[in-house]
């Protein structure tokens, strides 16, 4: 049970606190809830950018990182399709250092052309690190626009390297006055500290900036997709690759929890079917897993594995099927759902054991509505039926509703 | 209104309130356990460490195989998909770790399936089968994981940089091939596992919210095991560095280049270790660091870059990584070169040196934030024989040290003519 407090200031930004007196450490979250979802899809790749500029200076302060390990603090940022995440821990005794900062760059950013151009060089070199430079680093950013037509999901966070060059100062202004404002940030603080004066701090550093308007706008709903789509590539990769998509419902709906449940008897930890019969038994893929995107609009639920040498698609692609049909076909044993469940449970339990885990948790789950999700996620999971996993693969896992990725050997790099 | 300025609040000193030394227990068959109490949650982890890593391999691959097949081939009881299950059923998590120097298998449990996990891990950690079918389906798929890995310029340049300052020869210098995963069998895993898995080689560290009774349970379920004739292999000789200090590796069509530069140092039971991190934080260690500044948020060449000091049993090493844009990879190199020239030659400013000292005390903070973080900073300490006084001098150390000793310490332990400088990536 985490025990929480929660209050909103008068500027519409939502604080929640979270005491532990156990470590001499406070962990601060703020999560803005703007991403690439909101981007211009000609200039995809803003949302991220922008994470990086606010350490490049705000009205007071010149050098975040610097005031912030000054004050023996360590941060770290993540942009995702639907939220940028702001996160920080610090001896406690240094918490005010952290309002400090996070409220200055919540007032303005100064940001020079300098500063600009710097972190499109670092974010063009993010990109060639983390997607071209890898083998298989480019299977996400093929499978999105597969997968979406219409909606912003379709393309990634990190954008198109011609829309990250062209980014001026101008559309970082508006970025900001547009989505950073107190009225679109929820913040949560635990640790070594008392809520009432973190409910004071929060007020006297973040009180006085003003609500500003959010550019609410109504995104495309992705139609339904009543056709199978299948894309194949051709790389310079030792082995083929096989990735299927499938559209499923958003982070908020309750199928969600059902679903999260499918993947784990899929492939959670080293016992799920698709290792016992697909890897081990059948010695098919090399290896395999499954996982929901877990977007706050419909998102998608991926397989993604490797094949054996010599293992043909045809293959792998039937066998892989049988295992999905038999989902829809037979309901899941009582010790099996039981397993992914109790699995789920002490996930849940050890990602919260140090406060930065607390804090992450705390302010996301407020982003899908109410921060005590943290405290009763755990009986949604628990009252999931094999009769509604039927049902979900049933409405989901249907063939028309599928995207399927063939990443292909090219030449003559074989094992 | 106007639109004041705001005031920054006061930097207060940071605290360190040090735990003493971990409770340690004898089990009835000698095998030593660290005992570290707390947390608020109702979770326990155990480390089964044993001396045992690649310098106590007879073939390559000997002790990262046996470890992998303790959940792949399946016990004298029960199946691997019976293991495997079991495991998952409980929330288990088990995990393997093999280095150089040792074998670390950690299993993290919610206290209410206690007993449960104790008798798990004894039939898995001591009961191993190592049946041959299983074996050579592990090894087909670490293989092509292996071949798909040297894809990278990252682990193309790592691997030949310990092949570069350890030795071709030394098992901390080996570069796997290919062959290597065809050619272990079943043998060699029973010996590595008769020979390495035994009382006289393991130590337990044992952390979390344990719960009363946990002495006697690890008395019951480990206290035993059987020891066997130890006939443990010679310590491996000192590694030497091989003479090439400049190597290139060649990879078509990669978009960046991994630069690898460092050399083997000394270890942390050494008295300069501690000034010796605290000059690697300076130029690398966090980001602050002096090359991130640099390379990152000046030049822009790179995502990041980091420099590590890491303590070996035999040897201490030095390495500074970073993956460059192509096009910058030899005024990366330089940069590097520079930014250490400029450590030995003019002394740290004021602040910078207040920012380094109080982001190390808060990491130290950190190293001690609940017992699975205490345990493991104990076992890192305990590694290299020495005991949990070597944090309460790094404290005083990051809090004593001047400029001056700065620049000496940068200046006795950086020859940049010595260094080794490995790049994999696109040529010219």
């Amino acid at each position: 049970m985490i025990d929480f407090k929660k209050c909103c200031l008068n500027n519409g930004l939502r604080v929640i606190v979270h005491e532990d007196n156990s470590t001499p450490l406070a962990a601060v979250s703020l999560v803005y809830m703007v991403g690439a979802r909101n981007e211009d899809p000609e200039l995809t790749g803003l949302a991220h950018l922008f994470e990086h500029l606010m350490f490049r200076g705000s009205e007071s302060v010149h050098d975040f990182d610097d005031q912030l390990q000054l004050a023996g603090g360590e941060n770290n940022a993540f942009t995702n399709s639907d939220i940028t995440n702001y996160h920080l821990t610090i001896p406690a005794v240094n918490i005010e250092t952290a309002f400090w900062l996070e409220s200055d760059r919540m007032k303005g950013l100064n940001i020079t052309e300098e500063s600009l151009a710097n972190q499109k060089m670092v974010v063009l070199e993010e990109y060639r690190q983390s997607y071209l430079n890898q083998p298989y680093g480019d299977a996400s950013l093929l499978l999105r626009p597969l997968a979406y037509k219409v909606h912003p999901y379709r393309w990634p966070t990190i954008g198109k390297e011609e829309h990250i060059k062209k980014v001026t100062l101008r559309d970082i202004k508006d970025f900001f006055h547009s989505y950073y404002s107190p009225n679109n940030c929820i913040m949560a603080v635990a640790g070594n500290v008392k809520a009432d004066d973190i409910f004071k701090l929060a007020d006297k550093w973040f009180g006085k900036i003003r609500m500003r308007k959010v550019n609410h706008v109504s995104l495309p709903e992705e139609p339904p997709q009543n056709t199978e789509r299948k894309l194949t590539v051709k790389r310079k990769v030792p082995a083929n690759a096989l990735y299927k998509a499938w559209h499923v419902c958003g982070r908020k709906e309750p199928s969600f929890f059902t679903l999260d449940l499918l993947t784990d008897i899929l492939t959670a930890g080293e016992s799920g079917r698709l290792h016992k019969i697909l890897i081990r038994g059948k010695k098919l893929f090399s290896s395999i897993n499954s996982y929901l995107t877990g977007d706050l609009d419909p998102g998608l639920l991926i397989i993604q594995g490797r094949l054996m040498n010599g293992v043909s698609y045809e293959k792998a692609e039937a066998e892989l099927n049988n295992i999905i049909e038999e989902l829809k076909n037979t309901t899941v044993p009582d010790e099996e759902m039981e397993k992914v469940k109790n699995r789920f449970e002490a996930e849940h339990i050890m990602g919260q054991v140090n406060i930065l885990g607390r804090v992450l948790a705390l302010s996301q789950y407020e982003v899908l509505g109410d921060a005590s999700l943290i405290n009763s996620e755990i009986d949604m999971y628990r009252n999931v039926t094999a009769e509604m996993v039927k049902d979900a693969a049933v409405k989901y896992l249907d063939r028309t509703n599928c995207n399927t990725l063939y990443y292909k050997i090219s030449g003559t790099k074989k094992l | 209104m106007k639109n004041q300025k705001s005031v920054k609040p006061p930097v207060n000193p940071i605290n360190i309130e040090f735990i003493s030394e971990p409770e340690k227990i004898t089990l009835s068959n000698k095998v030593p356990a660290y005992i570290v109490d707390g947390g608020n949650e109702e979770i326990t982890k155990i480390d089964f460490v044993f001396r045992a890593g690649f310098t106590s391999e007879e073939i390559a691959l000997q002790s990262s195989t046996t470890a992998r097949m303790l959940t792949e081939g399946g016990s004298e009881n029960l199946t691997a998909n019976e293991i495997n299950h079991i495991l998952d059923y409980y929330g288990i998590t088990f995990n393997v770790t093999t280095d150089r120097d040792l074998t670390i298998i950690s299993a993290i449990f919610l206290n209410k399936y206690f007993n449960k996990a104790l008798e798990l891990c004894r039939e898995i950690i001591f009961n191993p089968r190592f049946p041959e079918d299983e074996l050579k389906t592990l090894m087909n798929r670490r293989l092509q994981g292996f071949i798909i890995s040297r894809e990278k310029v990252s682990t193309i340049a790592t691997e030949h940089f310990f092949e570069s300052i350890f030795g071709k020869s030394h098992p901390y210098g080996l570069r796997l091939s290919a062959e290597d995963f065809l050619r272990i069998k079943p043998v060699h895993l029973r010996n590595f596992h008769s020979r390495y898995y035994t009382p006289q080689e393991m130590t337990l560290f044992v952390s979390g919210k344990t719960p009363p009774e946990t002495k006697e349970l690890l008395d019951n379920y480990f206290g035993s095991i059987e020891h066997f004739p130890s006939d443990r292999k010679k310590t491996p000789p000192l590694p030497y560095g091989e003479k090439k200090r400049n190597l290139f590796i060649p990879k078509e069509g990669a978009v960046q280049s991994a630069i690898r530069i460092g050399s083997q140092t000394i270890k942390r039971s050494n008295p300069d270790f501690i000034s010796l991190l605290i000059v690697n934080t300076i130029l690398g260690g966090y980001f602050g660091s002096r090359l991130m500044k640099n390379l990152r948020e000046d030049k822009g060449y790179t995502y990041g870059i980091y420099s590590y000091l890491v303590s070996l049993e035999l040897a201490g090493y030095l390495l500074i990584a970073t993956e460059v844009g192509k096009k910058y990879t030899q005024k990366a190199v330089k940069e590097i070169i520079q930014e250490i020239k400029l450590l030995q030659k003019e002394p740290v400013k004021e602040k910078e040196l207040e920012m380094v000292k109080n982001y190390m005390l808060s990491d130290l903070v950190r190293m001690f934030d609940g017992p699975f973080a205490t345990a493991e900073s104990f076992r890192l300490a305990w590694e290299s024989g020495i005991d949990m006084s070597f944090y309460k001098t790094m404290a005083q150390k990051i809090k004593s040290i001047t400029a001056d000793e700065i620049i000496h310490i940068a200046r006795s332990y950086y020859d940049t003519d010595e260094l080794y400088t490995v790049i994999a990536g696109p040529e010219k």
